[in-house]
């Protein structure tokens, strides 16, 4: 039974690798193929190869001067923040949101068994994330050391230990969150706020960490009688990796027991969360006097209801929301610093600061793509807009007019930052304003018209239109090719013509697109979006 | 009221709905009977503007629905078999959108909402979430909705499932008083018991073509409509 449930599970998470969403139907075997060779790719060459190259740093200082046991610490530690928070919130999806919760209480199969099945997704989803960082971290360890059994015993411990860790924090995490989300009010803006400052915390920290590794390393010993005398645990912990069979069995036992502890504590409050509906407080209707909306009035607060309604949705495509004000306040600040810097770095391009920032703004613009996810969105409703008594026509503006007001605000006020720091003649400060504000206008159109082109309308969770459908792939990585065209193209041979008329002639090539685009949105693409 | 002539519509090389042609009159009730797959949902949805079809035509109060179809989308409303309605908007939110949509004015609405929310005991829950809604919740607050504009045809798939004892005899009665002031109903049933008796007029459909139609007594005559309809299955 345990062995159906994993299978049906590793089946559910690796679908998109063997199931086309889009079309509907199985995928051919090269496409399958090509799919597994691209994961691995990423997690062995990419992931893979980012810490393999850290340990290569780090292995043989901190082995040589004895602290060999340091180096898995951190090595470890890397691995269990990585493992842990990484699938935080896969867990509690995993553990307590499927929507195959109720089917299979409802068989004939204990409740232990299927919390079974789930630890097992949530153990083998971490040890992916732990392997990319641990498997080379004891395989450089073991080449510039030198091999012996007790090490390849120990370190095979290690990395076991480490998945269990990580799996009893993953449990703990996701407990909490559920716990927690059962008693929230404002879940969406809630999670958006701390997904917020889990990314802020997390570059934080990843902008700091090469200078506190070098600190590390530098300061390896002192730092290591430190942690020795003060936490002897974690000194433990790290001999495992250089063959302590003592530290080996004592963590051993204890992961396992921490595991089964979590194990005990899930099963019997699994059926509670699982079947629980979150908050009930019933929300009482108290009639209210109606204030009447225009057809697009209407249109357009059911779009921003929509858009504010799911956190997976603000965070995905509507991050630039907050962007493109702190690049202005940014802009604002050490603007000039800034562009003295690079007026002096990059020589002979007059007013290339003046390029960069509005680049920069466009930057910043790129990361809001509420419109090319939109029409898919409508999912299993669009027979509302579409039965509904409304040109096709009026919808899409709707639609766009979501993304054009919550980009095309900020961005008034970034943009107008950057042109009063940006050191250049009155008509290239002109330019910075108003090329951003072209741009706003010229991603909004292009995310409508790939969101018309490729809708992806049978999807089961929403994360599927907003993060891996092929109109969000386009927009937003043809989003950052356009701007890297435009800065890159300025620095080779448009700096021959000034800023100020290279900024025009891009604003009006933009503009030119967006109306050509618009045109075909108002004809075709309301036949194609009525026809969906 | 709505005429559907000669409509064929291919999935491909299947066809759906082959050569169908249907007359709804003002004041009836027109019932749709056929198997799982028959043609019944694709025909409905073509009727309210939502499939594009191949050949034929379908007016509604004269209006041809390709080439004016927010014009005929004015005068009907429509229920699907499936109400996926808007889960992010209460209940209330999705009936002042409607609202919004048919420019009824404010008072109207909320005396339509509060006569029919009552009717259907849904007004406590009209603050609650769509996503908090039970099947037959959100099949009630599609009717609400449906109801609204006072439409002139109304297209329902499937109406009856999930709804409660009492609230489809509420809606066989809300039917009937709409016809009775001169609109017209179209819908799609596979409760048969439900179609013989509320139906003016009913139409069978087996693998996309017509193979009955007429009033309830021209059908099935002094048989009841379920053997007609399995004897037709049969053949």
């Amino acid at each position: 039974m345990l062995r159906i449930l994993v299978k049906k599970q590793l089946a559910e998470v690796f679908k998109s690798y063997f199931y086309d969403a889009k079309k509907n139907r199985m995928r051919s075997k090269l496409a399958i193929a090509g799919w597994i060779v691209f994961f691995i790719l990423i997690m062995v060459c990419l992931l893979g190869g980012m810490f393999t190259a850290l340990s290569l740093n780090m292995c043989w200082g901190l082995s040589q001067a004895g602290l060999g046991w340091m180096y898995f610490l951190l090595m470890g530690g890397i691995a269990i923040i990585l493992g842990a928070f990484g699938s935080v919130f896969n867990t509690y999806a995993g553990l307590y949101l499927p929507k195959d919760n109720d089917l299979l209480l409802s068989l004939p199969i204990p409740v232990r068994t299927i919390i079974t099945a789930r630890l097992t997704n949530v153990w083998l989803m971490g040890t992916l994330y732990v392997s990319v960082v641990l498997l080379p971290a004891i395989i450089v360890y073991w080449i510039m050391t030198g091999i012996t059994a007790p090490k390849v015993i120990c370190g095979i411990i290690l990395y076991l230990v480490v998945t269990l860790i990580v799996l009893f924090l993953s449990c703990l995490l996701g407990w909490a969150v559920a716990k927690i989300s059962l008693r929230l009010k404002n879940r969406s803006f809630i999670t958006v706020l701390v997904s917020l400052m889990l990314f802020g915390g997390y570059y934080f920290f990843y902008f700091k960490a090469n200078d506190l590794i070098r600190d590390i390393i530098l300061n390896a010993e002192a730092y290591g009688e430190k942690l020795k005398g003060a936490a002897y645990g974690l000194y433990m912990f790290g001999r495992i990796g250089e063959g302590d069979f003592a530290a080996a069995a004592i963590f051993a036992a204890v992961t396992a027991a921490l595991c089964l502890i979590v194990w005990r504590i899930l099963s019997r409050s699994f059926l509670n969360i699982a079947t629980s509906t979150g908050k009930t407080e019933h929300v009482r209707y108290v009639e209210k006097t109606v204030r009447e909306k225009s057809v697009f009035g209407a249109l357009l607060s059911k779009e921003f209801g929509r858009f504010t309604s799911s956190a997976n949705y603000m965070l995905n495509c509507g991050l630039g929301v907050l962007l493109i004000p702190a690049v202005g306040v940014l802009l604002l600040i050490k603007g000039r610093v800034i562009c003295e810097a690079v007026e002096k770095a990059i020589l002979g391009r007059p007013d290339c600061a003046a390029v960069l920032v509005c680049v920069a703004l466009c930057m910043a613009a790129s990361m809001n793509d509420m419109t090319a996810p939109t029409v898919s969105l409508e999912g299993k409703s669009l027979w509302i807009p579409q039965s509904l008594p409304v040109e096709p026509g009026t919808i899409l503006h709707a639609k766009m007019a979501v993304q054009l007001i919550l980009t095309g605000i900020p961005m008034l006020l970034a943009a107008a930052c950057g042109a009063f720091i940006v050191p250049a003649s009155a008509v290239a400060k002109v330019m910075v304003f108003v090329m951003p504000l072209v741009y706003v206008l010229f991603s909004a159109v292009c995310g409508m018209f790939a969101g018309v082109r490729m809708p992806l309308l049978n999807w089961t969770n929403e994360i599927a239109p907003i993060k891996l459908s092929g109109a969000v792939a386009i927009i937003i990585y043809g989003g950052w090719g356009v701007i890297v065209i435009m800065a890159g193209l300025y620095l080779l041979i448009g700096y021959r013509i000034g800023a100020a008329p290279y900024m025009a002639c891009w604003s009006i090539l933009l503009t030119a697109i967006a109306l050509a685009l618009l045109r075909w949105l108002d004809t075709r693409g309301t036949e194609a979006f009525s026809s969906l | 009221m709505l005429k559907i002539e000669h409509l064929t519509k291919n999935y491909g090389e299947k066809k759906a709905v082959d050569d169908l042609s249907l007359h709804i009159l003002p004041g009836e009730i027109f019932g749709f009977i056929g198997h799982n797959g028959a043609g019944k949902s694709t025909t409905i949805k073509s009727a309210v503007g939502i499939l594009k079809f191949d050949e034929g035509t379908i007016t509604i109060c004269g209006k041809n629905i390709k080439d004016d179809p927010v014009a005929c989308k004015k005068d009907l409303a429509y229920i699907p078999d499936n109400p996926d309605l808007y889960e992010f908007m209460s209940g209330i939110k999705y009936l002042n959108f409607i609202a919004d949509i048919f420019a009824i004015p404010a008072d109207v609405r909320q005396e339509k909402i509060r006569k029919y929310a009552d009717l259907f005991e849904l007004t406590q829950d009209l603050g609650q979430p769509v996503s908090a809604y039970s099947h037959g919740m959100k099949q009630k607050l599609a009717v609400i909705s449906a109801w609204l504009h006072d439409p002139k045809l109304i297209v329902m798939d499937e109406p009856f499932v999930g709804l409660d004892p009492k609230a489809s005899h509420l809606l066989k009665e809300m039917m009937r008083e709409h016809c009775n002031k001169g609109g017209a109903i179209f819908f799609s049933t596979h409760v048969l018991e439900v179609a013989e008796k509320l139906c003016d007029k009913v139409a069978i459909i087996k693998q996309g073509k017509l193979v009955k139609e007429g009033t309830m007594e021209e059908v099935k005559g002094d048989d009841s409509l379920e053997e007609v309809f399995l004897e037709l299955e049969a053949e």
